[in-house]
């Protein structure tokens, strides 16, 4: 009986693996040696260049996967397909994805061989684990057809910032959303009617805030001033960037750029993050700082900044509409509004990058009759200023009028965001447009065209910022990734949980040198080495 | 030689042995034991049953109520728009259909293949029983993964079509075995005598042994049927197309998709939060046809699971 059970698991072992390995077999795909267009142009148009409306020759079909928001879920009658198929002569099909779980069924796709020819809503960095497949265009040889992508890139001047996406073998596999300045939309927003009650001014710095926090904290003695939601890690990211430290959001990577020392640090460990740890666990000790800020659901902050338990929270724009001015209501006399992103010890400095989440495009596009039509096509609808503002007011006439000046209103039967609240249709909704697929970045006028006024003041308070200069490629080769991944989440875990340790006082700031040498002892040095070496091996071949 | 209404034989094996404990004969330390155990699993059941019906109050609450955490077990600021506004979605009830269908479709495709499966393996004289057994349990300890998975879904050509949604997984291995150790303790003097009787294999199968087995069918039922209900992964993943959608996808859509958006950090300024009293109406609605089954299959539950306990 137990050697007739052991050869029934063997040959069944062996079976999986013989399928296993066929079925992987076929994945190669050679897209380097593409470069000859010839017979790939079917449809294409041969004049096409930047300002050009695209329309292919004959009509086409492109496959798309489509990431489907639960607040506008897809419908085939937008106006939106309408639109597309009638200026490109392309029709999109989508392959829908619920929002949810949207880079599980990505991955599968994209491992499975069986991927739409646009693969949208990738954020940079997300394009790496399929680059070694080469189931992904390398999209950086083939920018020559994507007259209006390069002309924005020369424009803005984003090489340097494009350069950041390049993989080992100098190219890159993500064609991002081009922003003409860097966007920042989250910082803290604060119940003014309390501040104007106290006699306090809007704070500019992280010392205001803190100073700020106390006096709210004298005149509520047992009340926590700030609980924050999104676990703390918006306001991190925000301290952090003006100590010259990452964390929080900003926590990516183990790695920190030091721009004077030009070389990478290991972040959880450099002096300022220890800055950062500090000022986190004054707020906390003090009492300032609910410690559940960490840990709780959105849902219970939003509660208790709602029921006037608190009385600063992170907030984007759309928090404050959504959020807490609707709930805070309850409370007579509350406003609530956010304060311009603080400045710290660096300065009045912001880290960011003008680039969005954006594309990847499968490899098989190039194998295809199609492939320079497809290409203009996507070239005009994610990035010719026409097809911007084509994907994020609609059409001209139909969803919005524009003036003679320029400026852009929606329909009055037509809502969106803040906009023409209660009328009976929907711009997302109801016609497919602004959706998170299609339409992101772009110029700041286009971006900011349809920002309240309060929104647009703060934004203003972001134009004397100064940047944070950009972290160089350091691209790692297969077997580097494959050695980085093993210490990479044992070091960021053993971060954030120090982290959070050394903030709520579960663990004495003395002991930081003993941190460090866990964090050596977890790998740092070797990991900071391999990072730094893949820099300069780099920064040789690609100058 | 007697009857051959089964009921009846059954009838006869059921008898109880002998007279049972009246609880005026209990110990001292039983009656402790049950006051104790009473208490203990009340509190068990306030545990399971707050979250259910604080979903509920909420489904009936208005907006800020739920927002400023004023909602416990009683609506605040009745209202019944939010049910209005979740039921005039097409969407949501396109997707409540699919459900519906493939929940039935996929639990009669899986109580005919189990029952079958299970039949044959009850039966200790069938050459290669060991074989068929081992390849059932094999699937519990190992599968193929994910992606070799769809390949071979893709491959037979069933992505976007129901048949991915019924068609894996169709059997249970662990309702399997209960299924076959219930066959197995059914006396096998009565198929004998069903035999003698002129009954053939297929004949005994559906006139004596299953009718014998509506306990163990209701049970596997119940297991099938609420599965099926609230499987949605292999609608995600085999599913491209939102009219195919079953409702748990619809709805895992509308609550993890609001709390990821923020999780990850992502500038996505005009993800906009589902209102809290959307969700749970939709929750409700969507396990309401479940919670309202499973009271009138429940009985069959224990007795089903259990009569396969033991062997005779």
């Amino acid at each position: 009986m137990r050697t007739k059970w052991k050869r029934t698991l063997l040959t069944l072992v062996a079976g999986s693996l013989v399928v296993g390995v066929a079925a992987c077999s076929d994945d190669g795909a050679d897209a380097g040696s593409a470069l000859n267009l010839d017979g790939k142009k079917t449809a294409s148009m041969a004049d096409y260049k930047a300002g050009t409306q695209f329309k292919a020759t004959e009509p086409l079909d492109v496959s798309l996967l489509f990431l489907d928001q639960s607040h506008y879920p897809l419908k085939e009658d937008w106006l939106l397909w309408k639109e597309i198929s009638q200026r490109t002569n392309i029709t999109v099909k989508p392959t829908v994805v619920p929002y949810s779980d949207y880079e599980q069924k990505r991955g599968l796709l994209i491992s499975s061989g069986d991927a739409p020819t646009i693969i949208s809503k990738t954020y940079p960095g997300q394009e790496e684990p399929f680059v070694s497949s080469g189931a992904i265009l390398p999209v950086s040889d083939y920018l020559d057809l994507m007259p209006n992508f390069k002309d924005k890139v020369e424009k803005w001047k984003l090489q340097p910032e494009l350069n950041t996406l390049r993989q080992e073998d100098g190219k890159f596999y993500v064609l991002p959303g081009l922003h003409e300045k860097v966007q920042q939309d989250y910082t803290l927003a604060f119940r003014t009617d309390e501040l104007q009650r106290l006699n306090l001014q809007t704070p500019k710095n992280w010392d205001d805030v803190y100073k700020v926090l106390k006096a709210i904290k004298a005149a509520h003695p047992d009340s926590y001033p700030l609980s924050d939601r999104f676990e703390g890690k918006s306001i991190l990211n925000l301290v952090a960037q003006t100590y010259g430290a990452q964390a929080g959001w900003g926590y990516v990577k183990n790695s920190i750029w030091n721009d004077q020392a030009q070389k990478f640090e290991f972040a959880g460990a450099t002096a300022e993050y220890k800055e950062v740890v500090g000022y986190f666990h004054k707020l906390v000790s003090e009492g300032l700082m609910d410690p559940e800020s960490f840990t709780q659901k959105d849902d219970a902050a939003i509660q208790k900044f709602a029921a006037g338990k608190s009385y600063a929270i992170s907030s984007n724009a759309q928090n404050i509409v959504n959020d807490y001015r609707p709930n805070v209501s309850k409370i007579p006399g509350a406003t609530v509004a956010k304060i311009p992103v603080p400045a710290g010890p660096k300065g009045d400095v912001l880290r960011g990058s003008r680039l969005e989440n954006g594309l990847m495009i499968s490899a098989k596009l190039a194998q295809s009759d199609k492939f320079v039509a497809t290409m203009q096509f996507i070239d005009w609808l994610w990035y010719a200023d026409e097809a911007q503002e084509f994907t994020k007011w609609g059409v001209k006439g139909t969803t919005y009028d524009k003036d003679s000046s320029g400026k852009r209103t929606l329909k009055p039967e037509i809502a969106f965001g803040g906009i023409n609240v209660g009328a009976p249709k929907n711009l997302q909704r109801d016609f497919g447009f602004q959706g998170g697929v299609f339409s992101y970045g772009g110029p700041t006028e286009l971006v900011q065209s349809m920002f309240t006024e309060e929104e647009l003041g703060f934004q203003k308070t972001l134009a004397d910022k100064k940047q944070l200069p950009l972290a160089p490629p350091a691209p790692l080769s297969e077997e580097e990734r494959e050695r980085v991944g093993l210490s990479e989440t044992p070091l960021k875990d053993l971060v954030t949980q120090s982290t959070l340790q050394f903030i709520l006082g579960q663990r004495d700031l003395s002991t930081w040198d003993a941190y460090v040498k866990e964090l050596e002892a977890k790998g740092m040095n070797d990991y900071i080495e391999l990072v730094n070496s893949a820099y300069k091996r780099y920064k040789e071949k690609n100058g | 030689m007697v009857t051959t209404d089964p009921t009846r034989l059954m009838e006869r094996i059921d008898k109880p042995a002998g007279p049972r404990r009246t609880s005026l004969d209990d110990t001292r330390g039983y009656r402790i034991f049950r006051v104790v155990n009473t208490i203990v699993l009340l509190g068990v059941v306030a545990v399971t049953l707050y979250p259910f019906v604080n979903i509920v109050a909420q489904s009936f609450s208005s907006e800020i109520y739920i927002r400023t955490g004023q909602v416990n077990l009683v609506p605040r600021g009745f209202n019944l728009d939010t049910y209005k506004l979740v039921a005039s979605d097409p969407a949501f009830w396109n997707s409540y259909l699919n459900t519906v269908v493939y929940t039935v479709t996929a639990t009669a495709i899986s109580i005919v293949l189990t029952t079958i499966y299970a039949y044959v393996l009850s039966k200790h004289r069938l050459k290669g029983r060991g074989l068929l057994v081992g390849i059932a349990v094999f699937t519990m300890f190992f599968n193929g993964g994910l992606i070799p998975n769809y390949v071979l879904v893709n491959g037979l050509g069933m992505t976007n079509t129901i048949w991915a949604i019924v068609l894996p997984n169709a059997i249970s291995v662990f309702n399997l075995l209960v299924m076959k150790a219930f066959f197995e303790s059914l006396p096998s003097e009565l198929e004998e005598a069903a035999a003698i009787d002129g009954l053939n294999t297929y004949g005994i199968l559906l006139r004596i042994v299953l009718p014998l087995s509506k306990a163990v069918l209701a049970t596997m039922i119940l297991f099938y049927a609420v599965a099926n209900w609230n499987s949605w992964f292999q609608a995600f993943l085999y599913l491209d197309r939102a009219d195919m959608f079953p409702v748990t996808v619809y709805l895992r859509n509308m609550i993890a998709g609001a709390t990821s958006a923020t999780s990850v950090g992502a500038v996505e300024t005009n993800a906009v939060a589902i209102s809290a009293n959307i969700k749970a109406v939709t929750m409700v609605l969507t396990v309401l046809p479940i919670v309202a089954v499973y009271p009138f299959i429940q009985r069959y539950f224990v007795s089903g699971v259990m009569l396969g306990a033991v062997k005779q």
